[in-house]
């Protein structure tokens, strides 16, 4: 039973950041119908942004640079979305679907190769938050970890709130739900596309940036993570945000309970993604749209 | 002056149809000028770059079957490296498992065949064949296994997944294949190098040498040339068969291709297995000219690659996706002082053609050659009206 609680304690532990990641995923899917195929390198520069910043400036509060990384990438997100997808919102692009796929999945292979070849392939890692690990009773937890999974707790509090309180959040929602009636209430689909679209990559980078002196952080250190979001995007359902929160808490139970029953524990990491590829076919197969997902898929 | 007008557009609807054939013909004279090149190159080309062509053929049949199944069907896969891993796997997990042997071993799963025993070859603890040999007479032939079925079994393993894959997610918009075949690929790698006792991990799967009695690379090469003639000529003639216009039906309106009565998903699951198989193809192949394998060979960036050559080739034709696959395997080579920034240069290059050059770099110049200005936007209706005919007869 012991055992049980802190395989819980750990999923949901990791599964708060994930779903943090994922609701970013979905926030795009959302507004600009477009799966960001390179949300794991956003990760990974989130998480090289905090590096450098903190190697630069000698002696900055480590979350300051967190924020200050994950507000460099949402900028460069902005960049890349006003370049290369508003042109396809503008309709100047044959077949959109198409080429949304392809072109994140570029930016994400020219991200990954700029990265290998300005940082090199070698493992870096940011200073820790908080040295040590904290007594949770039943469990210890490195004091990192823990700090990540709160902050992202907060950013996910904040985030709902803005989504749903704020006027900017309702634009949001807005555009998601019907662009042509929002474009007539007067509000701009297209900048809430590059806003959502910040926002997106923002939250990967701030994933990225969050686990970073847990897991150091390599060029193609974005793959996992990006892959478990998408999983976790199609279980809770394609563009649904309650959806991308408790799909990543499930995915983050299941890899925690996977691992930790898995009968040869030597393997049993290498494992933990297979049971996520496992869930996608089940979803695939059972329940396309996901557990909140709008039925059309 | 009406005249005129009237020889205008006659000459410019004469242009069109004389110039449809040109391009094919443009293609053809492309394809036998570039062939007879690459069969008389090894007479001038060191031992080197021989290797680095034999490569750049490998990822031209990759970059081909790619594009059959994303330029002419519209469907996007990531696990196009898996498949082609799976095929090398495959042959490289054969030869290192199986036996044919002439007496049974009484240790390890066996089953006869004819005079010969199948040893199966245990993976953990000791070597089983070691232990039986023991017991064995003597005189007792050990053989490995002939490549031949190993290479046969390849494919068709890489055509099963893409079986499984295909009739599991192709029901669905064309993001949920991207989507699980992105997961299914790193999955996979993930598998291959976590279960170091099967696969042997990064340390290394060896393989069996397709041509053992010769350390000459110029039988390799001759393989591979051939193998990526011949698909690119079963491609070329499945592009331009009912199935391929069914396809590109499909890619410009699936549910209009749907109404006329094309069977969208059986086109779509066809043409996934096809490829999948072609990439098996090329893996087996690969498989057995270096001879190691490891589970880097299907790493997204390796994907990303061979996404890059039939992009900026031109992924709606499948002949300058393979030639923009020689083309930049080549240049890599030649590039190669600037290390990890080649890559660097050709996913920029990447990004640009898909935002300013839909139809790639080299497929408009090969257009030009013969003099034809393509139109894009009567497209739609040209496959959609063939279609239509297609299925009434």
């Amino acid at each position: 039973m012991e055992y049980f609680l802190s395989l819980t304690i750990t999923g949901l532990v990791m599964g708060i950041i994930y779903a943090l990641m994922a609701l970013g995923l979905t926030l795009i899917f959302s507004i600009l119908g477009v799966i960001n195929f390179a949300h794991g390198e956003f990760y990974m520069l989130g998480g090289y942004m905090s590096y450098f910043i903190l190697a630069v400036v000698a002696g900055l509060n480590p979350f300051v640079a967190v924020a200050v990384g994950g507000l460099i990438i949402a900028l460069i997100g902005l960049i890349f979305e006003l370049g290369f997808l508003r042109p396809m919102h503008l309709g100047h692009i044959e077949r959109p679907a198409e080429y949304a796929i392809l072109i994140t999945f570029g930016l994400s292979f020219f991200l990954q190769n700029l990265a290998l070849a300005t940082f090199g392939p070698y493992p870096h890692r940011p200073p820790s938050f908080f040295e040590g690990s904290v007594d949770l009773g039943i469990i210890r937890i490195g004091a990192d970890r823990l700090t990540a999974s709160l902050l992202a707790l907060a950013l996910l509090a904040v985030l709902l709130l803005i989504i749903n309180r704020t006027w900017i959040g309702k634009a949001l929602q807005a555009v998601s739900q019907n662009k042509d009636a929002t474009a007539i209430v007067g509000i701009n689909p297209l900048r809430m596309n590059t806003l959502a679209f910040g926002m997106g990559v923002g939250l990967a980078a701030l994933s990225g940036a969050l686990l970073a002196p847990s897991f150091s952080i390599t060029p193609d250190v974005g793959a996992v993570p990006s892959i478990r979001s998408y999983i976790i995007i199609v279980l809770g359902g394609m563009g649904s945000i309650p959806g991308s929160i408790l799909g990543g808490l499930l995915i983050g139970l299941v890899e925690s309970f996977g691992a930790g029953y898995f009968p040869d524990p030597s393997r049993a990491l290498n494992y933990k993604m297979v049971f996520g590829l496992v869930i996608f076919a089940l979803i695939l197969l059972f329940r396309p749209r996901g557990l909140f997902g709008r039925r059309e898929a | 002056m009406t005249a005129n007008t009237e020889g205008t557009s006659t000459q410019s609807t004469g242009n069109n149809s004389t110039g449809r054939r040109l391009w094919f013909s443009t293609q053809w004279v492309v394809a036998v000028i570039v062939l007879v090149i690459a069969l008389i190159a090894p007479l001038f080309v060191q031992t080197y770059w021989l290797h680095v062509l034999i490569i750049a053929y490998f990822y031209a049949i990759l970059a081909s079957s790619w594009s059959l199944l994303a330029g002419y069907a519209g469907q996007f896969s990531f696990a196009h490296m898996a498949f082609m891993a799976l095929g090398a796997y495959t042959v490289g997990l054969l030869g290192r498992f199986l036996r044919l042997s002439t007496a049974p071993t009484g240790t390890c799963a066996e089953v006869r065949l004819g005079n010969l025993w199948l040893v199966l070859l245990n993976a953990v603890g000791d070597n089983c064949l070691e232990v039986g040999k023991a017991n064995m007479p003597v005189g007792t032939l050990i053989y490995h296994p002939p490549l031949v079925p190993g290479i046969i079994l390849g494919i068709l393993v890489a055509g099963l997944a893409g079986l499984a894959i295909g009739a599991l997610v192709l029901r669905f918009r064309a993001a949920y294949l991207a989507l699980f075949t992105i997961a299914f690929s790193e999955i996979l790698r993930t598998l291959i190098r976590g279960e170091p006792q099967i696969t042997r991990g990064d340390h290394g799967l060896r393989v069996a040498a397709l041509f053992p009695d010769t350390i000459s690379r110029i039988p390799y090469y001759y393989t591979m040339l051939a193998i990526l003639v011949a698909s690119l000529l079963f491609m070329f003639w499945l592009a331009r068969s009912r199935v391929g216009l069914f396809l590109r039906a499909i890619r410009e309106d699936e549910e209009a291709a749907a109404a006329r009565g094309v069977d969208v998903v059986r086109y779509k699951v066809m043409t996934f297995v096809i490829t999948a198989m072609l990439a098996g193809l090329a893996g087996v192949f690969l498989a057995h000219y270096i001879t190691i394998l490891s589970p880097n060979i299907m790493v997204l960036p390796q994907m990303g690659l061979v996404i890059a050559m039939a992009i900026i080739g031109g992924v709606e034709s499948l002949l300058a996706a393979a030639i923009g696959a020689l083309i930049i395997q080549v240049s890599l080579e030649l590039l190669r002082e600037f290390e990890a920034w080649r890559l660097v240069i050709f996913g920029a290059l990447l990004i640009v053609t898909l935002r300013f050059a839909r139809n790639g770099l080299l497929a408009p110049l090969m257009q030009q050659l013969a003099g034809v200005v393509p139109r894009p936007e009567s497209r739609r209706e040209e496959a959609a009206a063939e279609v239509g005919e297609e299925v009434r007869v």
